[in-house]
């Protein structure tokens, strides 16, 4: 319940509550939770014009006690898909053109990043069916010499 | 109610001594918990708070700008630096659980917890929020005046005696506050999105792949089981955040708190956060029933050592 009332004290206490700490938000899968599975790739285009898929771990696909200690990976993928965090991106981009960095006379020259989804739709019978998977690039980035210093 | 007796109400709760075991109780859990937080991250830390890390010191400061309590701010940029925040969190950690230096080392430990979420705030979950609130709520907390190495140290000094003396637990009713608020808002967001109302909340999150830990037996997944549970899970959310004040309820709300988060420690991979709800269960604990579990321990542990090496040839 979002009121001018509530908003303007959220505003007025917001940077105290940064500044000490305390900030805080408890809308785990709510008000609904996640509709899609969706998850982030990387296309790394070299100077020499090849191309390598570069993959975000994804939970699913990892072991289960790798999957415990690298679970940070999940929320920060799903944060950096979400476009009001653009600002997220030009370090992605630069991190994963430095990981991919093989041979100083081959750099990595572009780097897109892409998101794959697919939505998750209920059926009568419970039952589930996975969805076509759709993919979007949404961030295209020009590597420059000094981003793999 | 008057507001003379509403005030006397107000001090009781906040302020009338109480026996510090569940809050030293809490101390010794939330510092296991800061070190497997830390130890879970340190594989990829230099990729989380390093010079190159996801995340760049600038970004941070432009998505959210403003003053940060963030050690990574003003420690020298090198990765040394940044692992030498590790090292010295891990210490101040163990320090919080045995009790040593409780008070400075409960500041040590919540000043690098909150640098650690400030540094990256896209990569945390909200175990990582109740934990580091709780910390700052401990720093004001008599947690070192039970099971710690700083109260044998008293008492051997002879500065304090054996009883364990009653304090003041206006920080603890703080952490127990705080908990309350995360499961009613837990409760109050759900309540707002037609999914948790309509029953169909669970169906997805049984079909969001990247947060499956173990397999849901097929019968869980059914249709009127997926309604059931996620009511279910509205109830105990709004009970757990408003009937645990109430004395009678509390033992069976907490039971069934505790098989709610190890069913979601099962079905869902959210590492800790779970445990992180649960320990601070033992603030809701009556001390005397912390007192009697504590003598069963030891007399069980005492049992069984005799069971274990009484009877040895080489000790007769």
């Amino acid at each position: 319940m979002e009121t001018p009332l509530i908003a303007e004290f959220k505003g007025l206490i917001r940077p105290y509550m940064f500044w000490s700490g305390l900030f805080q938000g408890w809308d785990m899968f709510a008000p609904e939770p996640r509709s899609v599975n969706a998850y982030v790739e990387a296309a790394v285009i070299y100077k020499d014009g090849r191309i390598h898929n570069w993959k975000f771990p994804r939970m699913e696909q990892l072991g289960l006690t790798e999957r415990y200690y690298r679970e940070r990976y999940r929320k920060y993928v799903e944060n950096l898909q979400v476009d009001s965090n653009a600002a997220l991106w030009p370090d992605a981009a630069r991190r994963i053109a430095r990981l991919n960095e093989e041979d100083p006379s081959n750099p990595p020259a572009i780097v897109m990043l892409i998101r794959y989804w697919s939505d998750i739709v209920p059926r009568p019978d419970g039952s589930y069916r996975p969805e076509p998977s759709r993919a979007r690039i949404f961030f295209e980035y020009n590597v420059k010499p000094e981003d793999l210093k | 109610m008057s507001l003379r007796a509403f005030a006397e109400c107000w001090n009781q709760f906040f302020f009338q001594p109480k026996s510090p075991l569940p809050i030293a109780s809490f101390r010794i859990l939330y510092g296991i918990l800061v070190i497997a937080n830390l130890l879970l991250l340190w594989p990829d830390w230099l990729a989380w708070f390093g010079v190159h890390a996801w995340m760049s010191l600038s970004t941070m400061y432009k998505v959210e700008p403003g003053i940060r309590l963030n050690l990574f701010t003003v420690i020298p940029q090198n990765d040394r630096w940044s692992e030498a925040i590790f090292w010295v969190g891990l210490i101040w950690a163990a320090f919080v659980a045995i009790g040593f230096l409780t008070r400075l080392s409960s500041i040590a430990t919540f000043l690098c917890l909150a640098s650690i979420n400030e540094r990256n705030l896209f990569a945390f979950h909200a175990g990582d929020t109740f934990l580091r609130i709780a910390g700052f709520f401990l720093i004001f907390a008599p947690a070192g005046a039970a099971l710690s190495v700083d109260r044998i140290l008293r008492v051997r000094k002879g500065r304090e005696g054996l009883e364990i003396a009653s304090r003041s637990p206006w920080a603890q009713r703080m952490i127990q506050l705080q908990l309350s608020f995360v499961y009613f808002f837990a409760f109050w967001w759900k309540s707002m999105g037609a999914p948790w109302v309509n029953g169909t909340a669970l169906y997805y999150l049984n079909h969001l792949d990247e947060i499956h830990r173990l397999p849901i037996p097929g019968l869980f997944q059914s249709p009127i089981f997926t309604k059931v549970g996620s009511w279910l899970t509205l109830a105990l959310e709004f009970s757990l955040g408003v009937l645990i004040w109430f004395k009678e309820l509390r033992y069976p709300l907490l039971i069934a708190g505790v098989l709610f988060h190890l069913t979601l420690e099962y079905a869902l991979n959210v590492p800790m956060f779970q445990w992180e709800m649960i320990s601070a269960y033992v603030l809701f604990v009556d001390p005397a029933d912390l007192e009697r579990a504590g003598r069963w321990t030891r007399a069980r542990t005492a049992a069984i050592s005799r069971i274990r090496f009484g009877a040895s040839p080489s000790r007769v």
